[in-house]
């Protein structure tokens, strides 16, 4: 275990994806989202995949493994809802996310738009930075 | 009255002095460019509207507000009398007044009715008052000395402050006691109109103006409670949905066979296209203000402008007007600054002296126009190639038109070309990013001593729009009615095979055919004949292959997310009844995708013919169209499939659309540079394997370190590239062995 521990404990949603769990800070979902029905959106570009009908709102759906330069994600009907500066946005998910507290940083994580590892019942979630990971999405214009 | 009543009513009557200041502007402004020979009527109402205000400033008890417009009274029963002539000094002197009249209300609504009793301002009506006491139309302002310029003291000293006119007789006002307060003030000097900001005093009523429509049946809402009412009718719509679920799943109902349901769902409908449609306003709320920036614009340079609007009438979504205010009086400034001559210069070339700006809005389906019209002398073609030479940018490829949209560069605007009317340090680009930002574009059309036109197109986002749905690839999509032309069944009848694929013949003209799933990135699903839609894109017509027509339908048309780039054959989408999604198509942006994969499969064919072939996907970025389409030739001959895009900007989203193995970027572009391309590519973990080369006619070792510090892979000076060196510096990029 690091010997920097953190002194606050926070509150986070885990997010399966593939093999592996992600954490994302709780203060920025906004819901979770399951039997989710995703319109393609003809020549968008593969991160996307596709918008879906919140509550009459319009919302991008995003392959979370793709964002995180992980490979490829299918959309399995679930998605975290996160809100954005740019309005909210859906990540989906391999499987059901769980709420956890994290306080037991494990380490540094290496890859892009993360901020460290935590221990999670017995294994690893990696801690997700959203500004970052859905940092360039869209053409700065 | 309690102290919440006497509040209450405070506001009420800053609401109602709005629409009447407003009014009087309007009035104001009519009056200097009326061409009626009996004004009496218009300075009637004028004096209508002050003595109205100054009423109810005194009922709501703001005394200073009451004398302020008791004074100004006062110099309109002068008017009304026929003593004094609206010349233009007065209009200037009293649309000075009405401004000071609107600020000296929200002072006292804010609670500090007595910080300013607006005397200086005051001291200036008096001044313009005084300073004409010949009788006459309007138009004779050259008999006229200029009180406003910046010396008026002569005028005004020889004729007393206080011209001979007795007050016209003023029915009995509550603040009447109160006249003699005002001070009867010496002439002072007054500044020069051109040192000022010309709208600015009109910018506090604005801000607080963009919900309020003068007129009877109309109430005032804030635009927040209107969004909240969409969110909620937008719930609504969900939750009734999932009742229907659960009458099917817990009750084994079917929802549409019950009545009560049905009625629910259609008065849900049309509650959410009706609560849509309160976010929209006329063009109309806008126009004053810019009519007042033309007016004050031509005041201060002296020249002799008349405006005219049409189609202010022509509704658009508050969110797009309000952005594109800013960029409208940038637009007519500028035409007043640049574009309109001075009348001597006018007369020499024929024209009338007095020049004329129109404002034409007019709906064109799911768009609105809105073009701005100088009859002035039209942009010089030649200072702008000239400009953008010194700028580094290579003109000798590029047609009239496309030098003419240079303007729109960033940091284009030169000395001459800046001023005080349209903003120093502001330029056109500025006019372009607030007008991209409401997803719409901005043209430019000008002939030299003609004049120019401004063609600012945007979306009316919330628009509903009337759309032709159609199924291809198993998905549906809605096609805007408007750009269809016709719907065919696909049989042998019209088919033509021209230019390498398939056409089709409409009124006796052959047009290209494509697939629309394939255009689409899918496959078709068809098992039978389909259908042929033609429909029309800006300057061409183009036929997709549909599987299926579905019908035809009304449908509210939403802007996607912001997180989303932008998709050219994408305008929007829609929520269907069922809470499924509607993807509407954009006709022109089909057209333009089926001509560039159109063309790319062609090369590939060429390619395919050739032995000993490299493959690769390139970008090809540059502005000049000959060194583009060179590099073109040489690339795609050598087998690479090969796009292209005209500046930064363009080369991103087409990156988003496909990632391209290699990207070949020239420096010196509009809108964004190859360095600003090249830093982009390396900032975005999507796009950073892909190969940058910069090619470029910058050939000092200062730009090449620029250029690897941007994190270019490659640079390549244009004065030395030949086809050979061309390649072998692409295939060294690409890793390919030679």
């Amino acid at each position: 275990m690091s010997d920097t521990e953190i002194a606050t404990r926070l509150d986070v949603v885990i997010v399966p994806i593939g093999n592996d769990f992600y954490a994302v800070p709780t203060s920025s979902v906004r819901e979770v989202v399951a039997d989710l029905q995703t319109t393609r959106l003809p020549t968008a570009p593969d991160v996307f995949l596709g918008v879906f009908n919140l509550r009459g709102e319009v919302v991008p759906l995003f392959d979370t493994a793709a964002l995180l330069g992980i490979g490829h994600l299918r959309d399995a009907g679930i998605a975290v809802v996160v809100a954005t500066p740019s309005g909210p946005a859906g990540l989906v998910a391999s499987g059901l996310p769980t709420v956890e507290v994290l306080d037991q940083p494990l380490g540094p994580s290496e890859m892009r738009a993360t901020t460290g590892s935590f221990a999670v019942r017995g294994g690893v979630a990696v801690l997700i930075d959203l500004d970052e990971l859905l940092e360039g999405t869209a053409v700065q214009r | 009255m309690n102290v919440k009543g006497m509040e209450k009513l405070r506001t009420l009557f800053a609401q109602e002095a709005e629409q009447r200041l407003a009014r009087l502007g309007q009035l104001l402004m009519q009056l200097e460019q009326s061409d009626l020979v009996d004004v009496s009527e218009l300075i009637g109402e004028i004096f209508r509207e002050v003595h109205t205000l100054k009423g109810a400033a005194a009922v709501v008890g703001f005394e200073t507000v009451g004398r302020y417009a008791h004074q100004v009274e006062e110099r309109l029963g002068e008017l009304r009398s026929g003593t004094a002539a609206p010349t233009r000094t007065i209009v200037d002197a009293l649309l000075g007044a009405t401004d000071r009249l609107g600020l000296m209300i929200w002072q006292a609504v804010d609670g500090d009715d007595s910080v300013d009793d607006g005397s200086e301002s005051l001291a200036r009506l008096e001044a313009a008052f005084g300073a004409t006491d010949v009788p006459g139309p309007v138009a004779d302002e050259e008999l006229q000395p200029d009180a406003v310029g910046p010396h008026p003291e002569p005028a005004a000293e020889s004729q007393g402050p206080a011209p001979t006119a007795i007050p016209a007789p003023v029915p009995a006002a509550p603040v009447e006691s109160a006249a003699s307060v005002a001070p009867v003030a010496p002439v002072v000097p007054v500044e020069p109109l051109k040192s000022v900001a010309p709208v600015e005093p009109v910018a506090p009523r604005r801000a607080r103006s963009n919900s309020t429509r003068e007129g009877s049946g109309t109430v005032m809402v804030p635009v927040e409670r209107l969004d909240e009412l969409v969110r909620m009718v937008g719930e609504a719509a969900a939750a009734h949905l999932r009742v229907g679920r659960i009458l099917t799943q817990r009750l084994g109902l079917e929802p549409a066979s019950l009545s009560e349901f049905s009625e629910l769902s259609r008065v849900l409908n049309e509650l959410q296209e009706g609560a849509m449609r309160t976010r929209m306003v006329p063009v109309a709320t806008i126009t004053d203000q810019l009519h007042r920036a033309v007016r004050d614009a031509a005041r201060s340079l002296d020249k002799d402008v008349r405006w005219e609007v049409r189609g202010e009438g022509t509704e658009l979504d508050r969110g797009v007007l309000n952005q594109l205010s800013d960029a409208l009086l940038h637009v007519v400034r500028n035409a007043v600054d640049h574009g309109i001559e001075s009348a001597a210069e006018r007369i020499a070339a024929g024209k009338p002296a007095q020049a004329t700006i129109r404002l034409h809005a007019m709906q064109l389906g799911s768009e609105v126009i809105i073009a701005v019209t100088d009859d002035g002398d039209g942009i010089d073609l030649d200072r702008v190639r000239d400009k953008a030479t010194r700028l580094g940018i290579d003109t000798a490829g590029l047609g009239d038109d496309e030098v003419t949209q240079l303007i729109f560069r960033s940091g284009f605007s030169t000395a001459s070309f800046v001023s005080d009317i349209s903003g120093r340090g502001v330029g056109l680009d500025a006019v372009r990013a607030s007008v991209e930002a409401a997803r719409g574009r901005v043209e430019i059309r000008s002939t030299r001593g003609v004049g120019s036109e401004f063609r600012i197109v945007v979306p009316i986002t919330l628009a509903v729009l009337r759309c032709l749905l159609v199924e291809a690839g198993g998905q549906r999509f809605a096609l805007p009615l408007h750009r269809v032309a016709l719907a065919r069944a696909e049989d042998a009848t019209g088919e033509l095979h021209a230019e390498g694929r398939r056409m089709l013949s409409v009124d006796g003209t052959p047009i290209p055919v494509s697939d629309l799933a394939s255009v689409l990135g899918g496959e078709s699903s068809r098992t039978g004949p389909g259908t042929f839609v033609v429909v029309n894109g800006t300057v061409s017509r183009h036929a997709f292959l549909v599987d299926e027509l579905v019908g035809q339908r009304d449908v509210v048309v939403k802007g996607l997310s912001a997180l989303l780039p932008r998709l050219d054959v994408v305008a929007g989408a829609s929520v269907e009844p069922d809470g499924s999604i509607l993807v509407v198509l954009d006709p022109p942006g089909l057209i333009e995708r089926s001509r560039r994969t159109g063309s790319r499969s062609f090369a590939e064919v060429t390619v395919a013919a050739r032995p000993t072939q490299r493959s690769g996907r390139l970008l090809v970025v540059d502005d000049a169209l000959t060194v583009r389409e060179l590099q073109r030739t040489i690339l795609e001959r050598a087998g690479f499939a090969v796009r292209v895009a005209t500046d930064g900007v363009e080369a991103l989203e087409m990156m988003n659309e496909e990632l391209p193995d290699l990207v070949l970027t020239d420096v010196e572009m509009p809108r964004m540079d190859g360095f600003t391309l090249t830093e982009q590519i390396r900032s975005r973990p999507l796009l950073a394997n892909v190969a940058v080369l910069i090619l470029t006619s910058l050939a000092t070792d200062a730009d090449r370190r620029r250029g690897m510090e941007a994190g270019a892979d490659g640079y390549m000076v244009k004065s030395s590239f030949d086809e050979q060196t061309l390649l072998g510096a692409v295939d060294r990029l690409l890793g390919v062995p030679v």
